[in-house]
């Protein structure tokens, strides 16, 4: 098959859904690739580099649409490119099928196989070909540059000759996949991070980022959603927990330095979480990126694609382009997941798109096929997440029952070695009275060997145990002092039973020291 | 011939190296001296009892050590270290058998004396053992009797306990638990026998019982054994160390000799120790363990969602070139692959290129307590970089990359997720907490104790098919 990657027509829009590095690996599922003269210029990658790689560049757009019989691109195709779609052909790219669906009905119409990476689903398996993720961890990195471009002082915070500088406190509402990638790009960078997010169940991806989950005490559980039941996404909270939230945020305000919005819920308008008397609230030369900006944005404030200061001096940054603005980056990743997605389409590697509607995977991304509108996608039969369990937050002891229970356990402990002492000692007078004298003579030496024991072995490190058991088995060779006792004996039956344990347990003696000698000399400090 | 004097002081500088010895394990360089104090030990305990009084028989004993030591030279020579586990259990089946054996001699000592004191009343000259016993009043003879049992039942069980725990390890008997019908009733009715037999014996029921009751002491010792998975064989190779430790104590008491006492109870308190931490690292008790086989689970297990992902050695190498942190887990797989060497090859390219490269041992990996770390050893892997569950648990999450080399449930998550898993609450190497996961395994499939594993199907794990140490060799080359 012939797969085409033309030129982004949308104005500003700089990646290209086909790099050299991805047309290599594509080929070699046996397709030819083609793309159209420019197309990855914006991105760094010129048309040299892709006939290097093996790519026919067509020398324009037209050549291209006719040419090829897959057509990969960024961006979802406008009316004209829509209009070049034909019967028979497939088009992967950003779709938007539940914002777009007079395109869809046009792309239907024109009898094109249509995939959206946008609605590729959350499972495991698909998350190679994930491109709303690879986009969104680019978006979020690309915040916290945007916001220290913006900002005027360190993200880290040191101690020089000329002065103390305190470290820039960056608080990012919304922890998906681009709030993580802001954490992580902050947190490296030496900022203080805190984190907020509505599904408490990603409190430790938050930490493990690095950052501090601002914890919501919320009463009410039930509200607190399970995100797996929404594929991994956040859902519209409660007006009651919403106060709470917003409570939270303004004590926040005065005391962060950069705010990172990143809060969205599939098919909604964002969410307002960053109100006007917050703005207000925080300092001058502040900065808010508000990464929702293309959802109508998570602060009042918030144009999109436009910087704009408040009165009071804090800048608000509504870029909706971050991807784009690092067009490399984000082609290198569009580009693979593209690669991933057509691997999946091409399973006998033999060149040949087979459009599995059985799998999953492509069933939830395809939007129209074979002339039928086939979204939205029955639900996987993969569940996202697996169902997250319960988790009981155990409830810190006071001091006063740390103690109380301390004493009860060591109150407990002592009675329990009274009362074994107690036993044991009671076992022992018994035995006095029916045992000789020298029996028990012998008797104190076990116990006292025991004890000794114990001590001693508790203290050989987990690392020698193997030696451990090597020596403790040649010394429990010192059977061979009872065979050596008897084998002077009259009776010639005793003599040769104790002369076979003479050797074994000789055998056993040599080969457990020499054995145990051998391993020790392994050991070896670096 | 020395005097009794000589005699017990040698003894008491016997059991003091010993006891030196033992507590000398408790550091690797301290470790190297300690065996000279337990080698220094024995020889003074051999060489002055043998020449104590009344010993005699030195054209017996002199040839038969000399053939003793040959042998055990030649088999600590040629032993490779992943044989280790079968080496320790086959000398227990020796201390096993000889005690076995001098317990009968004890017997029919005491019968010859009774035999002489009941023919003529007049005390003869006995040597050996013999002088001792007729020393003895007649309620000491109770006594000696009872430890006779006593030493031939721990010693036969032993010397067949061992013996079939050396065919598992050797992979000369099948892993598996196998039982005769009847299972743990035919091991009760063998041990009520033998109280039977014991009870005759001590009531004057001639030389015969303690014959019968070795033999049903030794069928307790197999089956028991036999019904004992592979994987538990840390516990039982311990137990049976224990157990070999006992039956020295008990001969001990039979022939009076405070030596013997004093060794074997540090020897059964050691292999007491070593299986109860064995125990307590599979979160099991100890009887379930000799009593066979995993408990039913108590209800089915999470259902696991999502995929294994493969994937080659270029994968992992490019993984490990950029990795700062490596953690390695080896488990009874690399034992079997003889992979250590490999593995100890890619630590040092590793650590050659500044990366900070550690061992994380679980307790029970590999089949004999620290087999690892031996393992390891070996292939000159240092010490100071080979840590324990504890020490490296917290760390995982901040390390970049964990190589799993043949361990299945010492790695498993469900340990600590799914309660219905018959590992639950187990404690487990936190691995899944790492950026990245690569195991290294011969194919799909579940490991020792046939449970799925949920860390082959998470995001962040990678399946590294193949033999470990085909697989480390073909990745050795794509480091830098």
């Amino acid at each position: 098959m012939r797969i085409g990657a033309p030129k982004e027509t949308s104005r500003g829009e700089a990646r290209v859904a086909l790099t050299p590095e991805s047309a290599k690996q594509i080929q070699k599922l046996g397709h030819e690739c083609l793309i159209e003269t420019g197309a990855g210029l914006a991105a760094g990658f010129n048309d040299d580099t892709y006939r290097d790689a093996g790519v026919t560049v067509v020398d324009s757009a037209d050549a291209l649409w006719q040419d090829a019989e897959v057509v990969i691109k960024v961006r979802e195709p406008s009316d004209s490119e829509a209009a070049r779609l034909r019967e028979g052909q497939t088009l992967i790219a950003f779709f938007w099928p539940a914002q777009n669906e007079a395109l869809l009905e046009k792309c239907k119409a024109q009898g094109a196989s249509v995939i959206a990476m946008d609605m590729v689903p959350r499972i495991s398996r698909a998350q190679k070909m994930d491109a709303l993720s690879s986009m969104a961890n680019i978006a979020g990195y690309r915040a916290v540059i945007e916001a220290g471009n913006n900002f005027g002082r360190f993200f880290t915070g040191q101690v020089t000759a000329a002065g103390k500088v305190p470290p820039a406190k960056v608080l990012v509402i919304g922890a998906g996949v681009a709030g993580l990638a802001a954490i992580g790009t902050a947190t490296s960078l030496g900022a203080v991070v805190r984190a907020f997010d509505v599904r408490p169940e990603v409190s430790e991806q938050i930490e493990s980022m690095g950052a501090e989950f601002l914890f919501l005490d919320f009463a009410d559980s039930e509200d607190s959603q399970d995100g797996s039941e929404s594929g991994g996404y956040a859902s519209p909270s409660s007006p009651e927990f919403r106060e709470k939230q917003l409570a939270c945020f303004r004590e926040q305000a005065p005391d962060v330095d950069i705010v990172i919005t990143t809060a969205l819920i599939p098919g909604r308008p964002a969410p307002k979480l960053w109100l006007e008397d917050m703005v207000a609230a925080m300092k001058p030369g502040s900065v808010i990126i508000d990464l929702a900006a293309e959802k109508g944005g998570n602060c009042d404030l918030t144009q999109p694609d436009e910087r704009v200061v408040s009165d009071n001096g804090v800048i608000v940054v509504g870029y909706t382009d971050f991807p784009s603005r690092m067009a490399t980056q984000s082609s290198l990743l569009y580009a693979t997941n593209i690669r991933h997605m057509l691997t999946d389409l091409t399973p006998e590697k033999d060149g040949v798109i087979n459009h599995n509607m059985d799998d999953d995977v492509i069933r939830g991304a395809t939007v129209t096929h074979q002339n039928e509108v086939t979204f939205p996608p029955p639900p996987p039969k993969v569940k996202a997440i697996a169902a997250a369990k319960p988790k009981k937050k155990e409830k810190e002891p006071t001091p006063e029952e740390k103690k109380t229970t301390e004493a009860a356990a060591f109150k407990a402990q002592t009675k329990r070695q009274v009362g074994i002492l107690a036993i044991g000692g009671a076992l022992m007078l018994l035995l006095g009275q029916v045992a000789p004298a020298s029996f028990m003579q012998h008797f104190i030496v076990f116990v006292l060997a025991c004890f000794i024991g114990f001590q001693v072995i508790w203290k050989v490190s987990h690392s020698l145990h193997t030696p451990l058991m090597a020596v403790t088995n040649a010394i429990s060779g010192i059977i061979i002092l009872g065979a050596i006792l008897q084998i002077g004996s009259g009776s010639a039956v005793v003599s040769v039973l104790a002369a076979i344990s003479v050797l074994i347990a000789t055998i056993n003696i040599v080969g457990g020291f020499l054995v145990t000698r051998r391993m020790l000399a392994m050991f070896q400090k670096s | 011939m020395l005097g009794q004097g000589f005699v017990s002081a040698a003894a008491i500088a016997a059991s003091v190296l010993f006891i030196l010895s033992l507590g000398g394990l408790s550091n690797q360089e301290k470790a190297k001296r300690a065996v000279w104090y337990g080698i220094v030990g024995m020889a003074v305990a051999v060489f002055f009892t043998a020449l104590g009084p009344g010993i005699g028989g030195y054209w017996w004993l002199i040839p038969m050590m000399i053939i003793g030591a040959g042998i055990g030279t030649y088999m600590a020579g040629k032993v490779e270290m992943t044989e280790m586990p079968q080496l320790v259990a086959a000398l227990h089946s020796f201390v096993g058998l000889a005690a076995v054996f001098v317990a009968w001699s004890a017997d029919l000592e005491r019968r010859r004396v009774l035999a002489a004191r009941a023919a003529d009343g007049v005390m003869q000259e006995f040597s050996a053992f013999a002088a001792l016993v007729a020393t003895k009043a007649p309620d000491e003879l109770t006594f000696l009797q009872i430890e006779v049992v006593l030493g031939i039942f721990i010693g036969a069980v032993t010397f067949t306990g061992s013996v079939i725990a050396f065919g598992k390890l050797a992979g000369k008997v099948d892993g598996k638990p196998r039982q005769l019908p009847g299972g743990h009733l035919l091991n009760a009715g063998a041990a009520v026998l033998s109280l039977l037999l014991a009870v005759l014996y001590l009531n004057g029921a001639g030389f015969w019982t303690l014959i019968v009751l070795a033999a049903l002491a030794f069928f307790i010792g197999y089956h028991l054994i036999m019904g004992i998975g592979g994987a538990d064989m840390p516990v039982v190779v311990s137990m049976l160390n224990s157990y070999s430790g006992w039956a020295a104590a008990a001969i001990g008491f039979t022939l009076g000799n405070d030596l013997l006492i004093v060794t074997g109870a540090l020897v059964g308190s050691s292999g007491a120790i070593l299986s109860y931490i064995m125990c307590k690292a599979m979160n099991r008790n100890f009887v379930n363990v000799i009593l066979g086989g995993f408990g039913g689970s108590t209800g089915p297990a999470a259902e696991i969602e999502g995929e294994q992902v493969a994937i080659d050695a270029g994968g992992v190498a490019s993984a490990l070139n950029d990795a700062d942190s490596v953690v390695i887990v080896p488990g009874y797989g690399m034992a079997v692959a003889q992979a250590q060497s490999a593995v100890s090859d890619l630590v040092r390219k590793l650590r050659a290129a500044g990366k900070n490269v550690r061992f994380g041992i679980h307790p029970v990996a590999g089949r004999l307590p620290g087999h690892m770390n031996v393992l390891l050893a070996e292939a000159k892997v240092p010490y100071d970089i080979v840590l324990e569950m504890d020490e490296i648990n917290d760390d995982f999450t901040s390390t970049d990359v964990v190589i799993v080399i043949g361990s299945n449930d010492i790695v498993n998550p469900a340990a600590e997720e799914d309660p219905n898993s018959p590992i639950a609450g187990m404690p487990v190497l936190k691995v899944w907490e790492a950026k990245q996961v690569f195991i290294c395994k011969r194919g799909q499939g579940t490991g020792y104790s046939g449970i799925e594993n949920p860390l082959f199907f998470k995001e962040n794990s990678r399946m590294f098919y193949g033999d470990a140490r085909d697989s480390l060799n073909a990745l050795l080359p794509l480091v830098d």
